[in-house]
């Protein structure tokens, strides 16, 4: 028997492929969000809300992911914004294959992509598609020790946006306990508290989406 | 869960190696997986056991090689290793914490004939 050294990551196609999508992203001087969130805590939601204000300013593409169906597309494309759909079939995440297939559909130069991930705090996060950081959604209702429960989401998201602030009287979640929680995985996270219903707290993320998209502008005049 | 599609990675990895370095049957796959990745090496072997059919994996088996995640304190630069992924000093509780090892998940060498 012979023994032969490899030491390559076995998800290294998949980085590659990501790599590659930045590259186009780039080109296009698109900033590219990876929204990732349980089942429910609001992704949707939370892109409408943002959508609605952010469209009079900059030029938004959706992609949503969505194992089957196309109940968020249709509701997102009603505010007059362009998305494109992706269904993984059996997948429970976006990966850089599925999201390199949407760049021949992409006609136009946006600023801004918001890509919906497949509702699953474990699997997107393994998965990167080419995004220039990931946004993770944690909703009051689901508690405040899944930062915990799921490390390694929250360790990776660069923002982290407590959604369902206005259910706070009927829930047993406290900000303090979650903060403290998503910074024992993620000391520099960028963390928002909203209610994508009463839309209180978005000020805050809409100046700083508006600060990433000024830095992007900066970087690709470079 | 999404242990199909890296399951999949896996044997399309380890077969393009077997067949870059003419090795006709690979018998065991060196598979390193840090504590700090959600891949789960029960489904990865179940997976693997369908996957690895009609390929030069075919009668491979995979050992797991777990890496530990260790990390290093910006305050007290002292280095531990952690049981859970929460990234506190041990020693003075900082959070300031380079991570080191444990994201780990890559084949680290396969043999065979
Ligand atoms: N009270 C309250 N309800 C909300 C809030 N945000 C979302 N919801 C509701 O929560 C439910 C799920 O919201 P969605 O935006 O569809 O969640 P999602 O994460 O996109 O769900 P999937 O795509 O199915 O994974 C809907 O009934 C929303 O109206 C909020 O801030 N407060
Ligand atoms: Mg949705
Ligand atoms: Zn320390």
């Amino acid at each position: 028997m012979k023994k032969i050294r490899i030491l390559k990551p076995v998800l290294v196609s998949n980085q590659q492929r990501a790599r590659e999508n930045r590259g186009v992203f780039d080109r296009m001087n698109s900033l590219v969000i990876n929204i990732i969130a349980s089942p429910g805590a609001g992704k949707t939601s939370f892109i409408k809300y943002l959508v609605n204000v952010m469209k009079k300013t900059c030029k938004i593409l959706v992609v949503e992911g969505d194992i089957k169906g196309q109940i968020d597309s249709k509701s997102i494309s009603r505010l007059g914004v362009d998305v494109i759909q992706i269904n993984t079939a059996t997948e429970c995440h976006l990966d850089a294959f599925m999201t390199a297939q949407v760049l021949p559909k992409i006609k136009k130069n946006y600023d801004l992509i918001l890509v919906e991930n497949i509702g699953n705090l474990v699997c997107p996060a393994e998965f990167e598609i080419g995004e220039d950081f990931k946004l993770a959604i944690l909703s009051t209702p689901e508690g405040d020790d899944k930062p915990l429960k799921y490390p390694l989401l929250f360790h990776l998201a660069k923002v982290i946006v407590i959604n369902k602030r206005d259910l706070l009287p009927y829930v047993d979640f406290r900000p303090d306990e979650a903060i403290k929680n998503i910074q024992k995985e993620n000391p520099k996270a960028v963390i928002f508290e909203v209610s994508a219903k009463t839309g209180e707290g978005f000020e805050e993320v809409f100046r700083y989406i508006h600060k990433e998209l000024n830095a992007r502008k900066k970087k690709s005049k470079r | 869960m999404h242990e199909f599609s890296v399951t999949k990675s896996l044997v399309d990895l380890c077969n393009q190696e077997a067949v870059r370095n003419d090795m006709k049957e690979v018998r065991i796959i060196n598979l390193k997986v840090g504590r700090f990745t959600g891949f789960s090496p029960d489904s990865i072997r179940f997976y693997f056991e369908h996957l690895k059919t009609n390929t030069r994996c075919a009668t491979a088996s995979i050992v797991f090689e777990e890496v530990p995640i260790k990390i290093k304190c910006c305050d007290c630069h002292k280095h531990s290793t952690i049981d859970e992924p929460i990234l506190l000093c041990p020693y003075c509780g900082s959070n300031a914490i380079d991570l080191i090892s444990g994201r780990e998940f890559s084949v680290a060498s396969i043999e065979g004939e």
